[in-house]
């Protein structure tokens, strides 16, 4: 026994155990505790300057929070913007911390990381895993674009979704997010550069919508001639005064095209509801009665959820 | 076959009381009850368990109830409003067995993606008898509302559960409707 003791230090097993500590420690200053009055804490990661990035399902409808910073330091914190569609909010402090941290490397499958969170009693916890799987830009259902679709394999325990995720450099790939199923996906730092802007400038991210619940459908043989593209949307939920009821679309309508273009993908359906399309007029082509019609929709701005 | 098995069975069909404050829910509820594969008989009967929209039971001492679409209470099980026959038929065999049946708190959903488009399986009158089929209709009420005859109907469930993989109305459900809607 004396022997193996003696030998710790050259053994790869300890060697690769103390890098991983070693990389949790010098990552730690991230985490910050947000703390909201009559909830559990969550977890939350400092970004440049005096912001703190939180995950916006997992925190409380609030304005005003406290922050814990890594070195003991309570501060209080303001909501500046929460967008549900890529799952970001930003938290003000009052005062400035902690300068930029290195990006990460390029996430692959397999790769190494560690997720950080808050433990909820003054220190921090560190959840140690891979890449699961690395995806293209997703949309998620409520609307927001994310940069890359990454899958994590670990687990989280409750309130630590939002800490900062880390690579085997140390470098930052983003947040931690639960999923469907309580798996893990990281909101990459891409992403969250992205939305701080206009969450600090406006408080939320504007959306298009159209007020419209469809399931796709194939256009059958007799309609082929007038719909064009062998597929389209049926409508079978219309919100009350939505942008599409007021525009006169009915239940059981085929929606076969959108300015022209065919609905081939929901995707490509979400691209068009960004932030500049509230306002904008589209000219929805749909089946109805047999018959192709055309009709021009002002799309409104998607209602918080 | 043991008696235990059998009683576990696809075989079991439960007398279900029908809880409802007027005669239109109670009739959408006793088609669930029927769809779930167990038998609705009226509130006054002797019943296995006793299904309600929230109405207070007059259920006899020991037999459980389950309620769809309260918040919680006092009730051996509870489910969301819109749980189908596959769950019904679930939350009855539970309780009768003497458990105790919640649905999955909602936050549970976690933040996820927009569903790709699927190649569209289904045609849009098929579409429109899966909904009808999803609020518990039957053949005749499906045609009535469609304007087509009850026949016709049976061909485009055929037609349905050939193209899902399903072997019932409340799996083409599941299978065809719920989980390809997309709002916008």
């Amino acid at each position: 026994m004396a022997e193996t003791t003696a030998n710790t230090t050259q053994d790869l097993l300890t060697q690769f155990s103390a890098a991983m500590a070693e990389r949790a420690a010098a990552a730690r200053p991230l985490v910050a505790a947000v703390n909201v009055r009559g909830h559990s804490p969550r977890s939350g990661t400092l970004w440049s300057g005096n912001l703190v990035i939180a995950s916006e399902q997992a925190l409380p409808r609030t304005v005003e929070a406290e922050v814990v910073l890594a070195d003991g330091k309570t501060v209080a914190a303001r909501l500046a913007g929460r967008d549900p569609g890529t799952n970001i909010a930003v938290l003000q402090l009052d005062g400035s911390v902690q300068p930029a941290w290195p990006a990460a490397v390029e996430p692959r499958p397999g790769a190494t990381v560690l997720a950080l969170a808050a433990d909820g009693i003054g220190g921090s916890a560190v959840r140690a895993g891979a890449v699961h799987s690395v995806g293209p830009a997703w949309h998620s259902r409520s609307g927001g674009q994310i940069d890359r679709r990454i899958w994590l394999d670990l687990r989280l325990g409750s309130g630590e979704e939002g800490g900062p995720v880390i690579d085997a450099t140390g470098g930052l790939l983003g947040i931690s997010t639960l999923g469907p199923r309580q798996r893990v996906l990281v909101i990459p730092t891409a992403t969250i550069e992205r939305v701080i802007e206009p969450l600090l400038s406006k408080g939320r991210i504007a959306r298009g919508w159209l007020g419209l619940a469809v399931q796709p459908v194939t256009v059958p043989e007799a309609l082929r001639e007038a719909a064009g593209p062998p597929q389209g949307l049926m409508v079978l939920g219309l919100t009350p005064d939505g942008p599409a009821a007021q525009a006169g679309v009915l239940m059981g309508d085929i929606v076969v095209a959108i300015d022209g273009a065919a609905v081939a993908g929901i995707s490509q359906l979400a691209g068009l509801l960004g932030s500049e399309a509230v306002g904008r007029q589209v000219e929805l082509q749909l089946i109805r009665a047999g018959q192709r019609q055309s009709v021009p929709v002002t799309l409104g701005e998607r209602p918080a959820a | 076959m043991s008696a235990a098995a059998a009683s576990a069975g696809v075989a079991l069909r439960l007398r279900v009381a029908i809880c409802a404050a007027d005669p239109a829910r109670a009739g959408r509820l006793a088609a669930l009850v029927t769809d779930s594969g167990h038998q609705p008989v009226p509130a006054t009967e002797p019943a296995d368990a006793v299904v309600t929209l929230g109405s207070a039971p007059t259920a006899a001492a020991g037999v459980p109830v389950i309620a769809i679409g309260v918040e919680d209470g006092n009730f051996a099980g509870v489910l969301a409003d819109d749980a189908g026959p596959v769950q019904l038929d679930a939350a009855l065999r539970a309780v009768v067995a003497g458990l105790i049946v919640r649905p999955p708190p909602l936050p549970l959903a976690g933040f996820a993606a927009l569903p790709e488009m699927p190649a569209p399986a289904l045609s849009p009158r098929e579409v429109e008898v899966l909904s009808a089929l999803a609020e518990g209709l039957g053949n005749k009420a499906v045609g009535r509302r469609l304007g087509i005859s009850p026949h016709t109907v049976k061909f485009h469930i055929e037609s349905l559960f050939r193209k899902l993989g399903a072997s019932t109305r409340a799996e083409a459900v599941a299978k065809g409707l719920r989980r390809q809607i997309v709002e916008f």
